[in-house]
């Protein structure tokens, strides 16, 4: 990145971080680890924050590309990671589009090898049609599709938190990432001191993983009577419950359906082959699950960008919105000025920033305001000109 | 509030409960006193209690002297902590655990919801209607479920495959005993650890050596190995070490680990003969599997840590830096010495 737009970068972030109230303040601010990713620099960890005036003068001194707070709470999170001594921790989930498999991303996704440069569309191949090489560069867009499946995602996710894991709605924190996705946090309940397998057990179950069809009541073995007689019904809580109703959805091409739920997938069970009914079950499981990054649940080390602060790659704000349904990611986390910037874009696909639509651009000058700059600049895909 | 009443039957099949401590002060007996002849019974008791937990991993449920059967229990913890070996203690441990289990799955009384609530500090709640035809009976905390569930290893026991409801887990009467079992396994394992050791006499000394004879060999000690494995595979040689139970994927992981750094088939099963469910052949077959010796015939690589992360049996620490698979550590240790 070029000198002028790295300047342009820093000073954009900070006058954001010289607002009042730019960030959130953490609760039990001393008791967590806190780190930052400077402009030009490598990432600072182990620090420990006595209070909100030493967070402020942290922001405004360095404005960093991006600040993080672990969701653990340590004895002394200035200590090495094995010193540190764990409390506990908030649960944190991560959704991302990345990982979603979205059909658009085979439109806006590009990949450049580093060998022979070859631009291409879609998702990254293995090695370089042209020249074999593996090193190749990739660029993960977003577009309204992916934000939109990502929120569907978060929804999911708090639908399984509240009905089956019981959590109170006043503890659940739901952010925009500034990215690609959301995260989501729970404070202050009884499963904060649950250890890393306690985690994972919670990720496994809201993103279907190892779920057993036998648990379900399905067996070849077995009579057909007793099986179906353990087979789920509508209404029934937990994955149970779930798979009943998503067949209860489910069209099979060409059959009628008459029956009650249990018969209907006794019938398909015997009917299909295990792999056919396996696909199914998969389906089942994407559509009533949410798709959630495990390792982010899981990793109680891990520091999470602060609510409120800038992405390093956007410029948009990590954004708290509790109520989904009204929720912008394209407007309401846009927090950098809007006063005109020259850039030079090498290649960019179409972005929508505050309901205007930008692009694409492919090795052009344009004057754009400085968020859409900004977040050009940080995904780097253009460079500052001085004007 | 006592619920039930307990009487020396009890006390004799539960005698961990705080009553059966009672009871003993009550007869205001010291260690010495137990060698004399007239308690000979209640220390042979107590040396066939802990050389059938050792050799056959079980405590035989019958007995014919409700007195001699309480009074055995605190003579055979007192025999087991003076061997001072972890493996013994485990092992004894869980054949303890495992002889409550089967009293307790024989109850006909409502007394395994009560006998739970005193040992785990959790009351079962009776589960609404239309669960018996799953036979889940009773519903606990998600949150205390997954603090105990963890430790087991089969899919029944996943919380995927479990009926949850607004933060309660739903429970058969099985498995609450099967939660107790475990409560009692580590209650009577730390009881052991945190207890000091008492100073005996000749007779009771030959006891313990003859205890120790009769414990099955222990496994080898990781320390042989050159130490310089991740602590993932340390966890697993841990656990191993003390006779604990390894998760699947733990031992997975570490034999998968151990077959990379070169170590044969055999060294590695040699590891295992202090695990409580050891049975060779089938360790032979897993171990052997992995190697691709059997089955689809392809050596299974070692897991990334992202992997072992998600399957719950990651235990980074400092040394680890920003590896991204197990197999980086010895390099990378490698590296900076």
């Amino acid at each position: 990145m070029s000198e002028e737009s790295l300047n342009v970068l820093k000073r954009a972030f900070r006058e954001y971080y010289f607002q009042r109230d730019a960030i959130e303040i953490p609760t039990r601010i001393e008791e967590r680890e806190f780190g930052y990713l400077p402009f030009g620099g490598f990432m600072t960890r182990h620090l420990k924050l006595k209070n909100k005036g030493e967070l402020t003068a942290l922001l405004v001194r360095e404005s960093p590309r991006g600040v993080y707070a672990s969701c653990s709470y340590y004895e002394d999170p200035s200590l090495p990671m094995t010193e540190k001594g764990w409390k506990s921790g908030d649960l944190a989930f991560d959704i991302d589009c990345d990982d979603l498999e979205m059909e658009c991303k085979k439109d806006h996704d590009r990949w450049t090898c580093k060998g022979c440069l070859l631009v291409g569309r879609g998702i990254r191949p293995a090695r370089c049609p042209s020249c074999a090489n593996t090193k190749i560069l990739t660029l993960n867009w977003s577009c309204k599709l992916c934000l939109d499946a990502s929120k569907d995602e978060i929804i999911k996710l708090k639908e399984i938190l509240l009905k089956d894991f019981g959590m109170t709605r006043g503890k659940i924190s739901t952010f925009f990432s500034g990215n690609k996705g959301y995260h989501l946090t729970v404070e202050n309940s009884e499963f904060d001191a649950l250890d890393q397998r306690g985690r994972g057990e919670l990720a496994n179950y809201i993103s279907g993983k190892g779920l057993d069809i036998a648990k379900l009541g399905l067996s070849k073995n077995a009579d057909y009577n007793n099986m179906v007689s353990r087979l789920p019904v509508l209404g029934e809580p937990g994955w149970r419950g779930k798979i009943a109703s998503f067949f209860d959805d489910y069209e099979f091409e060409g059959e009628r359906d008459d029956g009650d739920i249990k018969s209907k997938i006794a019938n398909y069970y015997g009917k299909l082959s295990p792999k056919k009914f396996g696909a199914i079950i998969d389906l089942a499981i994407r559509s009533r699950g949410a798709k959630i990054d495990s390792v982010v649940t899981i990793d109680i080390h891990r520091i999470f960008r602060l609510a409120g602060s800038l992405h390093e790659k956007t410029g948009l704000s990590k954004k708290r919105c509790d109520d989904l349904n009204s929720f912008d990611p394209t407007t309401d986390p846009v927090e950098i000025k809007d006063e005109p910037i020259k850039v030079r874009v090498s290649m960019s696909p179409p972005f929508t920033l505050r309901e205007r639509t930008y692009g694409p651009y492919k090795s052009e000058e344009v004057i754009l305001p400085l968020h859409a700059g900004v977040y050009l600049m940080g995904n780097n895909l253009a460079q500052a000109v001085n004007s | 509030m006592k619920l039930v009443e307990l009487g020396t039957e009890d006390l004799a099949r539960y005698p961990f409960l705080d009553e059966t401590g009672e009871y003993i002060r009550g007869l205001d007996l010291s260690v010495e006193e137990i060698t004399r002849a007239e308690y000979h019974e209640v220390l042979e008791r107590a040396k066939s209690r802990v050389i059938d937990a050792l050799k056959k991993g079980t405590i035989a449920c019958e007995f014919y002297n409700r007195e001699i059967e309480i009074l055995s229990f605190p003579v055979a913890l007192v025999l087991i902590k003076a061997t001072k070996i972890e493996h013994i203690i485990s092992r004894y441990a869980l054949a303890e655990a495992k002889r409550v289990e089967t009293f307790l799955l024989k109850e006909k009384r409502p007394i395994i919801p009560i006998m739970f609530e005193r040992v785990l500090n959790i009351e079962p709640i009776k589960a609404r209607d239309g669960f018996d035809r799953l036979h889940l009976e009773y519903k606990i905390p998600l949150v205390d479920f997954l603090k105990r569930a963890v430790q087991f290893h089969t899919t029944s026991w996943r919380l995927v495959n479990r009926v949850i409801e607004e933060g309660f887990v739903l429970v058969t009467t099985t498995e609450l005993v099967r939660l107790l079992r475990e409560e009692i396994y580590e209650m009577i394992r730390s009881r052991l650890k945190s207890s000091s050791v008492i100073k005996l006499d000749q007779r009771l000394r030959d006891t313990v050596d003859e205890i120790i004879r009769a414990a099955p060999p222990i496994p080898a000690k990781f320390g042989i190995f050159s130490g310089e494995y991740p602590p993932c595979v340390t966890k697993a040689l841990e656990l191993l070490e003390t006779g604990q139970n390894v998760p699947h994927y733990g031992r997975f992981l570490m034999t998968a680990f151990l077959l990379h750094a070169g170590k044969s088939v055999d060294n590695i099963i040699d590891l295992y003969p202090g695990v409580p469910d050891f049975k060779e052949r089938v360790t032979r077959y897993q171990v052997e599997h992995i190697a691709g010796l059997r089955g689809g015939r392809t050596a299974y690589s070692v897991p990334s840590c992202n992997t072992i992360l998600s399957n719950n049996f990651c235990f980074r620490n400092h040394n680890c830096g920003t590896i991204k698979n197990p197999l980086q550590f010895r390099r990378r240790t490698k590296k900076n010495s």
